[in-house]
């Protein structure tokens, strides 16, 4: 069973079974890791914004990066207008890096391999941007769908792909996030089987391997929360500023 | 006098924030995440295509055509995104 690649994806459960009516909502052992890491970036800007040195140490200058980082983020790509929503990207940005970072301590559990998980993220940040659309631009969001300079024989199948394209976004941010994690969590885990099946004699090179994947996983973590974040931020500048 | 000195301190920092804006736009990071954007966005689009084709022919009764039409069009929305995701790359 341990030595099952897939095995570390199983979500459990941890405590009593709670149930509302038909849904189950007990306590999980990906729930605990979403409050672990959540927990976490509470503790650490906690800490980070509590005194404010003139030279700060590094935990303070751990949350000032990586405050400067998404705010720069921002304003590169969503423009000024975009800054009232700077908490919602900057948490959410945190969120999923911590919980892929959370992910790469052995034994722990990668809450943003499952894609309900990611699904749900995405989802929320889609219809978020849309009502933001309708918000600032009224009916008049619906240009989004209409491209102009397009001959009017063509409009309807334009309008079709188009929202095809639109209806696209929430799917392809959280395939991305979940694909990339559950296929490095997976490769990461057949290769450290390979180590003990081949034993002392031919481990070595899958070992090796093993520790080369450590280091990009750590790199696939950290950029997969800045695609997702980044990406949002573009959507966000669809609706915001209205132009194709 | 401490006006005069107060402008010249804010021209200097406008100027500062104008450059970084410019600098910025082509950073590696942010070019990988593009990259990283083209490779799911074909196949979300052929995707949401399929469903939604999968769901009307489940309302309309018109079993095997209208997702065959959707896929198609689908894979077209796709190559779009799959353009204006290269376009973008291009403009910066």
């Amino acid at each position: 069973m341990a030595t099952n690649p897939m095995h570390q994806f199983n979500v459990y459960r941890i405590g009593p079974e709670i149930k509302i009516g038909e849904i189950d909502i007990s306590f999980t052992n990906a729930s605990l890791f979403m409050v672990l890491s959540s927990l976490a970036i509470l503790v650490l800007f906690n800490i980070g914004t509590k005194r404010n040195y003139l030279i700060p140490n590094k935990i303070q200058l751990l949350a000032e990066l990586s405050y400067s980082f998404i705010s720069k983020m921002i304003s590169d790509t969503a423009g000024s207008k975009a800054k009232p929503y700077f908490a919602f990207i900057f948490s959410l940005f945190m969120f999923v890096l911590f919980c892929n970072m959370f992910g790469m301590i052995p034994y722990s559990f990668t809450v943003t391999s499952h894609i309900i998980v990611t699904f749900m993220l995405a989802s929320f940040i889609f219809i978020g941007v849309t009502i933001i659309g309708f918000i600032k631009h009224g009916v008049g969001y619906l240009k989004l769908f209409v491209p102009s300079g397009v001959p009017i024989v063509l409009l309807p199948l334009i309008v079709v792909i188009e929202v095809i394209s639109y209806l696209s976004r929430p799917v392809s941010l959280s395939v991305r996030l979940f694909a990339n994690m559950m296929a490095g969590h997976t490769m990461m885990k057949v290769f450290g089987g390979f180590v003990i099946s081949l034993g002392i004699v031919g481990g070595w090179l899958p070992l090796s391997f093993s520790v080369a994947l450590t280091g990009l996983e750590i790199l696939v973590a950290f950029l997969q929360a800045y695609v997702f974040a980044i990406l949002t931020c573009i959507y966000l500048n669809d609706a915001l500023n209205l132009h194709h | 006098m401490p006006k005069d000195q107060f402008k010249t301190r804010l021209e200097i920092a406008k100027n500062k924030i104008l450059k970084k804006s410019k600098v910025s736009k082509d950073s590696p990071s942010s070019k990988l995440g593009i990259a990283f954007k083209i490779s799911t966005e074909m196949v979300a689009a052929v995707v949401v295509g399929t469903i939604i084709g999968f769901i009307l022919d489940n309302w309309f009764g018109t079993k095997p055509w209208l997702i065959l039409i959707f896929f198609f069009v689908g894979v077209v929305a796709g190559i779009l995104n799959v353009f204006r995701s290269a376009k973008s790359i291009q403009n910066k």
